[in-house]
């Protein structure tokens, strides 16, 4: 039980109706005090179902806005919930494909997103399940301290399983910006960019910070050549996502978008790490 | 104007506050000042007496969860937690290690005011250096410890 004052009855009831106000019908962010509740449910209780089960249980696959918007709450959720959140996400793949697969088409577009998304989502549970060291932020500094290795071989797996997911988001965010719409609103799409720059970024340090442990040991230079040419390319890509996010007044006033230098960081010397945001 | 004092007075007596739980909800309510030092002070003090300590953290939490509208409570609060993590009992710190959560997840905290004006931005910057400082051992332990230095040292002056 948690050390906070709660009243699991009460809060139970409330985690319904906060679930159903997060997914809402209307085209804006899904409201954080409600996405709040939920992540707090999963600290307190040491349990996410009841937010699983709240999800599935509401009519929500036949309007795409509700989709979408749900999604987004999976994806925080899986960020910032109790590490037994993303255990638990396995059970739920299937609920998950279909999302992506009934997508309710009311003309507003969010078709071709819902299913970039949830394949998204399935890969960051895959990698999840691989790499169970991982939290759903990626918020370690030290490879090496989180693994309390230095096997070379088991490094370039998961760095390259990282970078894999990397590029992941960033198909996703073009795919995001290509459906802004004019003039119109768009801070439904933009909050789907909030999770993204964080987990981005979170990839991002521990990709440099592991990427430097390894050439300080391993003589392998050149065995390390691709992963270095890969994470130059990905270090412009990323630097372009975070310029645009920066053009987005909706969400520079949430979050600090990171400003990644002109050049990649050099990874040979052990140079200063990135800045957090 | 007096009234929003004389409403809290007499919600504190009808709801049956304690003095400590009285207050914490003076030093984080929604007048636009405050809390002064003398009130957060007063308030880390008691946090070394177990009840007291219970009683502050639990008005605290409520504050915490408060919604939108109220979200002075919320930044004074936060303004009274990192006071407390400075200047309070150890078991301030343990306590909100434990549910730092409760903190973390007001960094997207989101208001507009009726002017327009995203009143929101305090919430979130605040949340995010308690956070920081939570997540910081070293520095948690140097400030409390220079804090305390500083606390001895006046009360030196004063005897």
């Amino acid at each position: 039980t948690p050390t906070r004052p709660v009243d699991k009855e009460k809060t139970e009831t409330e985690l319904t109706q906060n679930i159903k106000k997060a997914t809402s019908a209307e085209e804006t962010a899904p409201k954080q005090k409600h996405v709040r509740k939920c992540i707090v449910y999963t600290w307190d209780y040491h349990s996410s179902l009841p937010v699983w089960n709240g999800l599935r249980t509401q009519p929500i696959l036949a309007d795409e806005v509700q989709t979408f918007k749900a999604l987004i709450v999976v994806h925080k959720l899986l960020q910032e919930g109790h590490p037994v959140t993303l255990k638990e996400a396995h059970a739920q793949t299937g609920w998950v494909e279909t999302c992506g697969r009934t997508v309710g088409d009311a003309g507003k577009g969010y078709g071709s997103l819902i299913k970039a998304y949830t394949s998204f989502i399935l890969s960051k549970l895959r990698f999840h399940r691989h790499h169970p060291e991982f939290n759903g932020l990626f918020e370690y500094e030290e490879y090496i301290s989180l693994k309390n290795i230095d096997d070379p071989n088991e490094g370039y797996e998961t760095i390259t399983d990282l970078m894999t997911l990397q590029d992941q988001i960033d198909s996703f965010q073009k795919l995001i910006f290509a459906a802004f719409r004019g003039s119109a609103n768009n801070e439904c799409r933009i909050s789907a960019l909030v999770p993204l720059v964080k987990e981005s970024f979170g990839i991002y340090k521990f990709i440099t910070s592991m990427l430097r442990a390894m050439h300080r040991r391993t003589d392998a230079e050149d065995a390390m050549s691709p992963l270095r040419e890969r994470y130059n390319a990905q270090h412009f890509n990323l630097r372009r996502f975070y310029y645009e996010c920066s053009n987005l007044k909706y969400l520079t006033g949430l979050i600090n978008v990171p400003k990644l230098g002109q050049e990649p960081p050099n990874l040979i010397d052990s140079g200063e790490a990135p800045e957090i945001p | 104007t007096k009234l929003p004092t004389a409403l809290r007075a007499a919600k504190n007596y009808t709801k049956g506050y304690t003095d400590t739980q009285s207050k914490v909800r003076e030093a984080t309510s929604n007048d636009a000042w405050g809390p002064s030092g003398t009130q957060m002070n007063e308030i880390a003090q008691l946090t070394y007496n177990q009840n007291d300590f219970v009683e502050v953290m639990e008005t605290m939490d409520k504050r915490l969860n408060d919604k939108g509208k109220n979200w002075r409570h919320v930044f004074k609060a936060l303004t009274l937690l990192d006071y407390c993590l400075h200047a309070g009992s150890e078991n301030v710190v343990i306590y909100f290690k434990d549910n730092i959560y409760i903190v973390k997840t007001l960094k997207e905290f989101v208001y507009v005011d009726e002017a327009g004006k995203d009143v929101g931005a305090n919430v979130r910057q605040k949340a995010k250096d308690i956070t920081n400082l939570l997540q910081d051992e070293d520095r948690l332990r140097n400030e409390r410890r220079s804090r305390g230095d500083m606390r001895d040292r006046m009360l030196g002056n004063l005897a």
